[in-house]
């Protein structure tokens, strides 16, 4: 042993331990409180969420501000479609880019073609394009294609992302040769073998990417409120937004909106830690 | 033979990067080079006279105007103070999520569950904290000793611009200590195991070894977290909405929204977007640079 252990010292690394983790524990609870109070205020009365001092377990459970949530301060349900819509386009454009983004990947990584690098050079230019500065012309020529206030509108725009595409690439261009060989050699065509071999095998990487995805769709804001008009296409964000500045809005309403948008993304959170925690360390892509 | 099938390969290769390539020109390339083309003319959406070609005069005006400088300033404030303190906190909260062994895969958890909300959702949760009733008031007049103290958290503009900074330093903690801890756990333990037998106490070991190491990811959280708030919207959007003054929180992208779709000003609006579009660009370009000499080798 190259240090001498004396019993003092153990107790006083051990006692600085649990110093470490008591600060830990305390920054955690300064974290976590504004989500416990999402959740304790979306069963509360109006009045009780900003009654100060707050009660942090609600004096009883109004499970009606759920519905309030859901049937909105007019009674037309409009979250409920909202709620549809953000699924319905996040899970297109998720899929459309897990998709597109191995497809492209793979070309790129597996393909020597006359212009690759120039491809390559393409995907990484569009890459450095932030969404945001493209959104006005994108809003006119969207315009233009007649996709207003529609799924087409909110879709379009996002169903291939350069990101994936240089991610999977990345992830792609140490897939064993091999296997590709072997595939050809029973007969298989190119498309099959990316089909058959290499999405099976590519789906930690499309996993990762998916989440990523999914999740600047599900946050995404700026677009659908530039390209929605009517109340029917717009998507979650822009209902909370919608409901948060109504006059009527009862506070434990909108918190159970909150939880509501919230769930999907604590299921994906929960059940799939480790690729959500993966995705984030490759960090987002230029749109959304 | 064998060129036949390498030709044949590469047919392959076009047929899979094709589509993508296809889709990029109509809804990145064109659209970036028609907000170049746009910021040249005065385009009024709603007026009658058709756009006319300006050179770089909407450029000119916006140099000359306050509300452009305005949204400047208020970017570079909302961006600095996020990103200082997100920094200091994520590598102070990873340095002490690192040292401790136990529960270290908890704390992370824990820890970056603000991130999962969508920033609406994030927004909104700290609209109703920061209410003149509500816990935020409560809780600073306790820590600042004062009692039934209003400290506006929207209406003060200097109040507004911290409390979209709190927002975004409450959601992207959890996320910035993960990537730093992923940082920390690439340096190899025999590199600090062979500092300590030289003798190095645990200080000197973090200024001279973890911290040089550390670098790459420190500069990677500098040039993401620099460029995600440049772009920020929803946070400032809502609070906009919900009666707090626009001026000290009219960030770019704010700003591009309301001269686009507000006033109708679609040249004007694509000016500011090739601005914001050029200081971004400098921004990924310095970390693709950077991002080069991120692979340290242990060896």
């Amino acid at each position: 042993m190259s240090r001498t252990d004396y019993p003092w010292k153990r107790t006083a690394r051990s006692l600085r331990g649990i110093i470490f983790d008591v600060i830990l524990l305390m920054i955690l609870i300064v974290v976590l409180v504004p989500l416990v109070f999402m959740i304790s205020a979306s069963f509360m009365e109006s009045k009780e969420v900003l009654t100060m001092p707050y009660r942090w377990i609600p004096s009883a459970f109004h499970w009606e501000n759920y519905a309030q949530a859901i049937q909105g301060n007019d009674q037309k349900y409009y979250y409920a479609r909202n709620i549809f819509n953000s699924l319905l386009v996040a899970i297109t454009v998720t899929l459309s880019n897990c998709l597109f983004a191995a497809m492209t990947g793979f070309g790129l990584a597996k393909y020597r073609f006359f212009g690759r690098k120039i491809v390559l050079l393409l995907v990484m230019a569009t890459m450095m394009i932030p969404f945001e500065t493209i959104m006005i012309p994108l809003y006119m020529l969207v315009n233009n294609f007649g996709w207003q206030d529609s799924y087409m509108g909110l879709i379009m725009p996002f169903l291939v992302n350069a990101f994936g595409i240089f991610m999977m690439r990345q992830y792609l261009l140490t897939f064993p040769e091999d296997l590709l060989d072997a595939a050809r050699i029973d007969g298989l065509n190119e498309l099959a073998i990316f089909i058959r071999v290499v999405i099976p095998n590519s789906i930690p990487a499309m996993t990762a990417l998916g989440i990523l995805t999914f999740r600047s769709q599900w946050d995404s804001m700026l677009w659908p409120l530039l390209i929605t008009q009517s109340e029917e296409m717009k998507t979650i964000p822009l209902y909370i937004v919608k409901f948060t500045t109504e006059k009527y809005t009862n506070e434990g309403a909108l918190m159970a909106a909150a939880v509501i948008a919230s769930i999907p993304l604590f299921i994906v959170f929960f059940s799939l830690a480790k690729y959500f925690i993966q995705s984030s360390s490759v960090f987002s892509g230029s749109k959304g | 033979m064998r060129s036949g099938i390498e030709k044949k390969k590469a047919r392959w290769g076009w047929f899979f990067v094709l589509p993508a390539i296809a889709y990029f020109s109509i809804f990145s390339f064109y659209p970036i080079a028609n907000a170049f083309h746009t910021s040249l003319y005065r385009w009024n959406l709603l007026s009658l006279n058709p756009p006319r070609f300006v050179w770089f005069e909407n450029y000119l005006r916006l140099f000359q105007s306050e509300v452009f400088w305005n949204s400047v300033k208020a970017t570079a404030i909302f961006t600095v103070g996020t990103f200082v303190s997100l920094l200091i906190g994520s590598l102070a909260l990873s340095i002490l999520i690192f040292s401790r062994k136990r529960f270290r895969s908890f704390f992370q958890m824990a820890l970056y569950s603000p991130a999962v909300l969508s920033t609406v959702v994030a927004a909104t949760i700290w609209l109703l904290i920061l209410d003149p009733r509500g816990l935020g008031n409560t809780w600073m007049n306790a820590l600042m000793g004062t009692s039934g103290k209003d400290y506006q958290w929207f209406a003060n503009p200097d109040m507004s611009r911290i409390s979209t900074i709190l927002i975004y330093f409450w959601k992207y903690i959890g996320h910035f200590t993960i990537l730093f801890i992923a940082g920390l756990s690439s340096i190899p333990n025999t590199i600090l195991e062979a500092a300590t037998i030289d003798g190095a106490g645990s200080w000197k070991k973090y200024w001279r070894i973890t911290f040089p190491l550390l670098k790459p990811t420190v500069v990677l959280v500098c040039v993401l977290s620099l460029i995600q708030c440049m772009k920020s919207f929803s946070t400032q959007y809502l609070f906009v909405q919900s009666g707090a003054p626009k001026a000290p929180i009219d960030v770019l992208t704010l700003n591009i929204y309301n001269t686009a779709i507000r006033d109708h000003q679609i040249g004007r609006a694509s000016a500011i977007s090739v601005i914001l579009f050029l200081t971004l660009i400098l921004f990924s370009w310095a970390q693709l640079k950077l991002g080069r000499s991120e692979e340290v080798s242990f060896q």
